[in-house]
């Protein structure tokens, strides 16, 4: 039987882009500042995160217009949804003490 | 250091996994968040209701109407206010939206059609039972919209209970 953290995705380890890819998959398109001020990043860190997430194909950007102001709006993609899926699963067993994820850790 | 305890430490630090408790952090976290967008959608609740609003305001203004075949020197431009002033507020409002879930909009957009709909029919029926007429009194108009927005209310309600 394979340890639940097989399923962890390495890209959702890191706790910001845990929090956007959360707040996403709730959603069906945030507004970037919506983001920004929820998982409370600076501009430029969630910029950083967000182009990490849209490489790895799992968050899609759209760029449009409000009149002169700009508004970006993020989405997750169908890949980035499955893959948070997965992650949550595999958060869930280990929380639930179906892994043996102390043990694993280094001392 | 040699290669292989190299190899070694990163093997050790990529196997690591989170602890249980690390793991309910994070799916609290992960609660919490969508928590705030189902929050966000209760400003689609609001539009959704604003257009009643709107709409019972309309409806209000025609029930004061001596002659329902005129409207008057004051509830005209009282109609047109309410219309400009009401349009001019949904929009604004719905430009400051700045997450919906898919749900939220679904239901948004669900409880506009069906309010689309249904208040045809009763328009319709108040004009084919003649509950609209020359000869009726103009409140009737008032009751039609209440019963018109019957969809906007029931819509607004599935939003906030999320």
């Amino acid at each position: 039987m394979s340890h639940p953290r097989h399923a962890l995705d390495e890209l959702l380890g890191h706790p910001v882009r845990f929090s956007i890819t959360a707040l996403l998959a709730a959603a069906s398109k945030v507004e970037f500042s919506f983001v920004r001020d929820h998982v409370e990043v600076t501009d430029s860190m969630l910029s950083k995160q967000v182009s990490m997430l849209e490489q790895a194909g799992y968050v899609k950007v759209d760029k449009g217009f409000v009149g002169k102001r700009g508004r970006t709006w993020l989405s997750l993609t169908r890949e980035g949804r499955r893959t948070f899926e997965r992650h949550l699963g595999a958060l869930r067993e280990i929380a639930q003490g179906d892994g043996v994820g102390a043990a694993a850790r280094p001392s | 250091m040699p290669n292989w305890q190299v190899n070694a430490s990163l093997q050790v630090v990529s196997d690591s996994a989170p602890t249980p408790l690390e793991a309910q952090a994070a799916l609290a976290e992960a609660n919490s968040q969508a928590v705030r967008v189902h929050r966000t959608d209760h400003q689609l609740g609001w539009i959704v209701l604003g257009i009643a609003a709107l709409y019972l305001a309309v409806g209000a203004l025609m029930s004061t109407l001596p002659d329902p075949r005129r409207a008057g020197p004051v509830v005209g431009p009282a109609l047109l206010a309410v219309m400009v002033v009401g349009l001019v507020g949904l929009v604004l409002a719905f430009l400051r939206v700045r997450a919906y879930s898919r749900t939220g909009i679904l239901l948004y957009f669900g409880g506009v059609a069906v309010f689309n709909v249904w208040n045809a029919i009763v328009v319709g029926v108040s004009i084919g039972t003649r509950w609209w007429a020359a000869s009726q009194p103009s409140y009737h108009f008032g009751i039609s919209a209440a019963v018109g927005t019957i969809p906007l209310v029931v819509g607004a309600w599935l939003i906030w209970r999320r």
